[in-house]
């Protein structure tokens, strides 16, 4: 953990790949991810339009920043889980696995991610 | 005889406050109407008409339709048939279909996205008027943008399936509406696919443009500064209001635009640009930019790709 972002963190799972990166309570789910450095992450529009960072929830307590593209997200996948990963932040540890556009840089070998050990980020 | 420029667009926004507070507060436009179905209208210091923008409550981000305003009322009737004639169906809105605005011709581009003509808008005046005028108005607020100046349709694209609603939509705005062309992107052997064009009617560089993509949407729309300096102070302003930067302020080797996209919180995205690049004339020869320089032609400085600049939109 970095030095300048003591904030505590809570650890969000990823299904696809088995990696774990640390996130904060007042931080969205794409902003944690980012740090996996994975290539390729899509960071879009970042308010909930553009639908490219689209997860499912399957454990763990999100709270919503704002409101979420019904083009992307139906009211019937809402209810499956799915959201926009820019538009949650967690509120206690978090399993989720990646849809859409996300699923392509989450799609590699976890060799190919570029920091070596998202894991030993956690606090 | 025809279309003078680009006259509204009508966005769909996800929140309504936060979107007018970004429109006002950040860009620097001025609510002129609110209508009961909850639209909220605005225009920019330096436009004369009632509105340039209005944004609509929804439960997604995108265009719900353009508007261009053509120069007399004569001119609906005769472009109805070059469209009709063309191949497109039209339907003629009758005035008041939205407010301080006369009957609106209303079509679907190729591309699928509504278009709509109009002659009559309501006149309230630049903010500095039109007798000894200041060069500019006090009080503005964020980057205070002149006017709205273009904007930017992704349109399906499937050259496997023989789809190019790029070179459909080029077509009809030459053909239909007498815009002209002044640049494009050729991709594919020989540069067989014309994957994206900027059109002009007035004499700036784009007051269309399209460009290929998966599926149509919004790519941006597009306000006017007048200098590189309004471009920097407008990203110091975004940075103070924690807009989200898309790009930081570079050029565009295309229309060579000095230029800065960021999104409005429901994502849809913006750009504040500078530059009129060049005097578009209908005899200027036609830029191409090929495959391989296609992103020096976007990013001129770093000529490097950017794919949530092709992947994201609304």
């Amino acid at each position: 953990m970095s030095i300048f972002d003591t904030r505590p963190k809570f650890a969000v799972h990823v299904a696809q790949t088995d990696e774990t990166f640390p996130c904060a309570a007042n931080e969205s789910l794409l902003q944690g991810m980012v740090r996996l450095g994975r290539k390729g992450i899509p960071v879009g529009c970042v308010n909930g339009g553009c639908g490219v960072c689209k997860v499912r929830i399957l454990a763990g307590d999100i709270k919503a920043l704002g409101p979420i593209s019904r083009a992307h997200v139906t009211q019937d996948e809402e209810c499956q889980g799915y959201t926009l990963a820019c538009r949650v932040a967690p509120q206690t540890a978090v399993d989720l696995e990646v849809a859409g556009k996300l699923n392509k840089p989450f799609s590699k070998g976890r060799a190919e991610s570029a920091t070596a050990s998202p894991v030993s980020q956690q606090q | 005889m025809g279309v003078m420029r680009i006259g509204h667009a009508s966005l769909k926004v996800m929140d309504m406050d936060a979107a007018v507070k970004h429109y006002e507060n950040v860009l620097g436009l001025k609510t002129t109407m609110k209508d009961k179905a909850g639209n909220v209208y605005l225009k920019c210091w330096d436009e004369w008409d009632k509105y340039s923008l209005i944004l609509t409550p929804s439960d997604q981000a995108g265009l719900n339709h353009v508007a261009y305003k053509v120069e007399k009322e004569a001119h609906l009737d005769e472009l109805q048939k070059k469209i009709e004639a063309w191949g497109i169906k039209t339907v003629m809105l009758d005035e008041g279909t939205l407010p301080s605005t006369g009957r609106m011709l209303q079509f679907n581009l190729p591309s699928g996205h509504e278009m709509r003509l109009y002659a009559t808008k309501e006149y309230v005046g630049t903010e500095v008027g039109t007798t000894n005028p200041d060069p500019w108005p006090d009080g503005l607020k964020g980057a205070g943008v002149h006017w709205l100046d273009h904007l930017l349709l992704m349109c399906e694209m499937n050259p496997e399936a023989g789809i190019n609603t790029v070179a459909d939509n080029t077509r009809f705005m030459t053909e239909a509406l007498d815009f002209f062309l002044t640049e494009q992107v050729v991709v594919g052997p020989g540069g067989s696919i014309q994957a994206a064009t900027w059109m002009a009617r007035t004499t700036t560089p784009h007051d269309i443009a399209f460009v290929g993509g998966a599926k149509s949407g919004l790519h941006h729309i597009a306000f006017y500064l007048d200098s590189w300096n309004d471009v920097l102070k407008s990203a110091d302003v975004m940075a103070k209001n924690k807009t989200k930067i898309d790009v930081a302020p570079t050029r565009h080797g295309i229309t060579r635009g000095e230029t800065i996209y960021f999104f409005d919180p429901s994502g849809n995205r913006n750009e504040t640009f500078a530059g009129l690049g060049y005097l578009a004339q209908r005899d200027r020869p036609v830029t191409t930019w090929t495959e391989d320089q296609l992103w020096s032609g976007i990013f001129y400085h770093t000529g490097e790709a950017v794919p949530s600049f092709t992947d994201v939109y609304t």
